[in-house]
Order: structure tokens, then C-alpha cells, then sequence
């Protein structure tokens, strides 16, 4: 029992860097009905760019700023050569072109910084925490993540539920004529999605980077758990992509500490393919059609 | 004054509207009556910057409206209330209105919401929920709560009569003839429910697959046997 509750908390901390690109997922897809998968793709770049910047300053926190700020305008570009090519197409299109810019990306990220892992300097103890006589399977860093994720979280709710920013994000993307015709410029308010989308994938992955390595591929099962927790938990809800991202993330240590950590990705899929055949709409999902 | 001239619509090779040219001054309700694809709503979505004109143009005293889009036609003035689907049913019905005229200040944003409330009570009372429990009625007050928010000059009404009960869409109406006088608003109606518009219309227009076929007084449409018989069928 204790080694089951060991391998839960073992899991939050993946979980909420799971949840947080799984936010990423969502924000672009509430906005323009894209799932960008590009998106572990640009956080995997703007992660470089913060390993570049931390390597010439030696600041975590300057090179986490870095990353932001590269992510908000990476947002922008993908959504430029994503979308505004494809326009006249069904977004399907737009979703294919999301796969080629994810390899551009790595390409590009490859050609720059070389294909190798590279490790990521921790910025805070990696060791388990001593509490009450015994040690937990967190670390200081599994708490600075899970911190930064809740913060993430808590400012996106805020965003979203007491500005008029926020209001106006929600009204495009539940009817973007309404929305216009009260004048919301509504092309800005979607670049202003896809741009949030970028920062928080952005934060996902400085976050995520040390906790293993870094090289342009090496973010590529973050998309396969941050998908499945996004599209189990209703791909319109944050709600639902923090909750299913924080329990894709316990499910997944739990599987690989009895068994191994290559199981995790099939687990994975295996849960993606039963909420499809089940509840495709997905946990926290409302796609049914609309009364109006 | 909101004045049409000469203004035509192709959707490719069919022709929406044609030469439609016509005067809605301030303070008055004009009724746009016609049968189901006469250009009705083609007309509204254009005025209001959703649909670009092939040719002619729309003016709102003296500034043209043609050629901008909907988010800056609202800027100048020019409120459209569409067919339908005109609130978000998601939001709720406080969030409806704060999303109508947001960049307008915010001592002046609060003045139009309190006025929106005086004028639908209703909305006041229910202010923190969701705009899909109203009925369809007060759904409709929302949409043009929503519409008055953006402190308009021009108030374009794309059949506010549909589905909702004929009670209701004379209290609507009547209402909106109000709002016409007391806030010299220049009012267009589309209506496909001939009779209610022209009821509370100074002015009616009969539109047929386009074009403009009579004008004038909305007493003297309504008693036009020739003309009902043709294009409203009744």
C-alpha cells in the first residue's frame, strides 16, 4: 500500500507538465478548432532557446522568461504558416500542416543544436523530500512544477473568467459571429490563443527538460500523454485537460512502477481508445449539439 | 440617417440583392418585408460588414459603413441583431452584454448595462445565468440588450419575430418602436411576418428576389391588396 501511494505522488509532478501541455492542446483548439500538434515541437524550440540563454546568463528564472516570451511569438508564426495558407480548407488541413511544422521544427532544432541530448541544469534539489521520519517520492523541483503548474492554471481561470480578454477568448470560440458583430476583433483574439497556447507549452517544457533531457525529439511522448489527456477530458475544457493531464501522469507511474516505463505510452493509447469507443466526447466535453 | 445606395450582392453567379436603394431615418422603424430568399437577410449581413457588396454603398450620416468589417461597422454605429442564433448561450446573461461594446469606457459601459436592465427587467433579475434558461422571448431581449450595448445610431432587426409567440413579438416590436422614438435610433426591421412589421413600421419596403418593388408609407403597403397577393402571399 505504501509503495502504491509512493508511486501516486511519484506522478504529480509529471502530471502537471502532462496537464499543462494538454492546456496547450486545448487553448488552440477552443480558439480555432486546430489541435496544433506542433505544440511539443515549439516548446521542445523554446526550450533550446532557454538552455541557450541559461548557459549565457547561468539564470533559470531568466531563461524560463526567455522561453515565454519565445513561445508567445512561435505561437504566432505557427499560426500564420498554419493557418493562413489553409484558410479555404476544413481545418483538417490545418492539422496536417501542424504535423509538418512539428518537423521543420525538430529539423530546424537539430540543424541549430545538433541532434544529441543534452542535459537540462536542474535548478533546485533532485532529491526525495524528508518529511515526518520517512521520504517521500517527491522532490523540492516535483514541487517548484507542481507550483508553477497550479499558478499556470489559477491565471489562465482568471484570464478567462474576470477579464474582458477572457470574455472575448470564450465568446469566439462559442460563436465568433456574435462575437464580431458585438466588436471583438476576433482574428486578433485568436492570435492572443494561439499565443497563450505557445507560452504555456513553452513553461511545460523548461519545466519538463530536466527531468530527463533535452534534444528535438525528446519531447515527442509528451504529445502522446498530453494528447490523450486533452481529448479524454473533452478537448474544450480546461477543467478537463488539468484534471486528465494530473491523472494521466498518476496512472502512468503507477503502471510503470509495477511494471516498466515503456508500458506507459500503450497505457496511454489504450485509455485513449477506450474513452473514444465509450465517451468520444470525452469527460469534461459538452460537443453535443447546441440548442439555440 | 442610415441611407443605401445602389447597393448589389452576388454570392458567385446568383444574384442576392440588386440596385437595392434606400433611406431609414432617425427615429423611425422601416420595415424590409419580403418572402423567404428575397435578399432580406443578405441585406442586413451587408450593412452590418459580414458580407461584402459586389457594388454601391451604405452611409450612417454621412460616414461609409461599405468596405469595413462587422467589429469596426459596430464602432461606427450600426448594431445587427442576427436571425437565430444571436446570444452565446454558454455565457451568462451578465457576460452576454458586457461582451456587446467592449471598447467603449467603462463608466459608459455600466450606464447602457443599468438602461439594458430598465428596459428588460427580466435580464436584471436573472443577471448570473446562463443565457440557454431563458425562453425564447427573453432570449431575444438579450440579443437586443446585447445590441444596445454598443450604443448604436442604427439598430438592425433580422427577424426578431421568429419562433417566439405572437404576444411577444408585439411586445417586442412595440418595444422597439419605442426604443426608435425615444433613443432616435434609425431602425431597419426585416420581418417575414408582413402584417406585425408594417404594424409598427413609419415605413415599409418590399423586397423581391433583390430588388427594391414598392416603398413607402407602412399604412399604405398594408392595405396594398395587388402587392400582398404577388410578393407576400396573403
Amino acid at each position: 500500500m505504501t509503495q502504491f501511494i509512493d508511486y501516486v505522488l511519484g506522478g504529480i509532478g509529471s502530471g502537471a507538465i502532462i496537464a499543462l501541455m494538454a492546456l496547450a492542446l486545448v487553448l488552440t483548439w477552443r480558439a480555432t478548432r486546430v489541435v496544433n500538434f506542433a505544440q511539443v515541437g515549439q516548446a521542445m524550440f523554446t526550450t533550446f532557446i532557454a538552455l541557450s540563454l541559461q548557459t549565457l546568463t547561468g539564470s533559470w528564472i531568466l531563461a524560463l522568461v526567455g522561453a515565454i516570451v519565445a513561445g508567445a511569438i512561435l505561437g504566432v508564426i505557427v499560426q500564420y504558416l498554419v493557418l493562413r495558407p489553409v484558410k479555404r480548407m476544413d481545418t483538417s488541413g490545418a492539422i496536417i500542416a501542424t504535423f509538418g511544422v512539428l518537423i521543420a521544427l525538430q529539423a530546424a532544432a537539430g540543424m541549430i543544436w545538433g541532434g544529441d541530448s543534452q542535459a537540462y541544469p536542474q535548478p533546485f534539489g533532485n532529491t526525495a523530500l524528508t518529511l515526518f521520519g520517512r521520504e517521500w517520492p517527491l522532490s523540492a523541483y516535483d514541487l517548484v512544477v507542481i507550483g508553477f503548474a497550479a499558478i499556470m492554471v489559477v491565471g489562465l481561470t482568471l484570464l478567462f473568467t474576470r477579464t474582458s480578454l477572457g470574455l472575448a477568448m470564450r465568446a469566439t470560440a462559442f460563436n465568433p459571429e456574435v462575437a464580431r458583430l458585438s466588436g471583438v476583433r476576433v482574428s486578433r483574439t485568436l492570435t492572443i490563443g494561439w499565443a497563450l497556447a505557445g507560452v504555456v507549452g513553452a513553461v511545460a517544457g523548461v519545466l519538463v527538460a530536466p527531468t530527463s533531457t533535452l534534444s528535438p525529439n525528446s519531447f515527442d511522448i509528451l504529445l502522446v500523454f498530453a494528447f490523450t489527456a486533452a481529448v479524454i477530458g473533452g478537448l474544450d475544457s480546461l477543467i478537463g485537460a488539468v484534471a486528465l493531464g494530473i491523472g494521466t501522469g498518476l496512472v502512468l507511474s503507477v503502471v510503470s512502477g509495477y511494471s516498466d516505463s515503456s508500458n506507459a505510452p500503450v497505457i496511454a493509447l489504450v485509455l485513449l481508445s477506450i474513452n473514444l469507443a465509450l465517451k468520444p466526447d470525452g469527460l469534461f466535453g459538452h460537443n453535443k449539439a447546441r440548442v439555440v | 440617417m442610415l441611407a443605401i445606395d445602389d447597393l448589389s450582392v452576388n454570392y458567385g453567379p446568383v444574384q442576392a440583392l440588386s440596385h437595392v436603394s434606400l433611406e431609414v431615418p432617425r427615429g423611425e422603424v422601416t420595415a424590409v418585408i419580403g418572402a423567404n430568399g428575397a435578399g432580406k437577410s443578405t441585406l442586413m449581413r451587408t450593412l452590418a460588414g459580414l458580407v461584402k457588396p459586389g457594388s454601391g454603398s451604405a452611409t450612417l450620416d454621412g460616414r461609409v459603413l461599405t468596405g469595413h468589417k462587422a467589429e469596426d461597422v459596430v464602432r461606427m454605429g450600426v448594431s445587427l441583431v442576427p436571425e437565430g442564433r444571436s446570444t452565446v448561450p454558454e455565457l451568462t446573461i451578465d457576460e452576454n452584454l458586457r461582451l456587446g461594446g467592449m471598447w467603449r469606457s467603462r463608466p459608459d459601459r455600466a450606464a447602457s448595462h443599468a438602461e439594458v436592465f430598465d428596459l428588460f427587467p427580466v435580464l436584471g433579475q436573472r443577471r448570473k445565468m446562463r443565457a440557454d434558461t431563458l425562453s425564447g422571448g427573453e432570449r431575444q431581449q438579450l440579443a437586443i440588450g446585447r445590441a444596445l450595448m454598443c450604443a448604436p445610431e442604427c439598430l438592425l432587426l433580422d427577424e426578431p419575430s421568429l419562433g417566439l409567440a405572437p404576444l411577444i413579438v408585439t411586445q417586442i416590436l412595440e418595444l422597439v418602436h419605442r426604443l426608435a422614438i425615444e433613443a432616435n435610433l434609425a431602425v431597419l426591421l426585416v420581418e417575414q411576418n408582413a402584417v406585425t412589421a408594417l404594424r409598427v413600421a413609419h415605413t415599409g419596403v418590399v423586397l423581391n428576389l433583390g430588388q427594391v418593388v414598392m416603398s413607402g408609407s407602412a399604412s399604405d403597403i398594408a392595405s396594398h391588396e395587388e402587392l400582398r397577393h404577388a410578393y407576400l402571399g396573403y
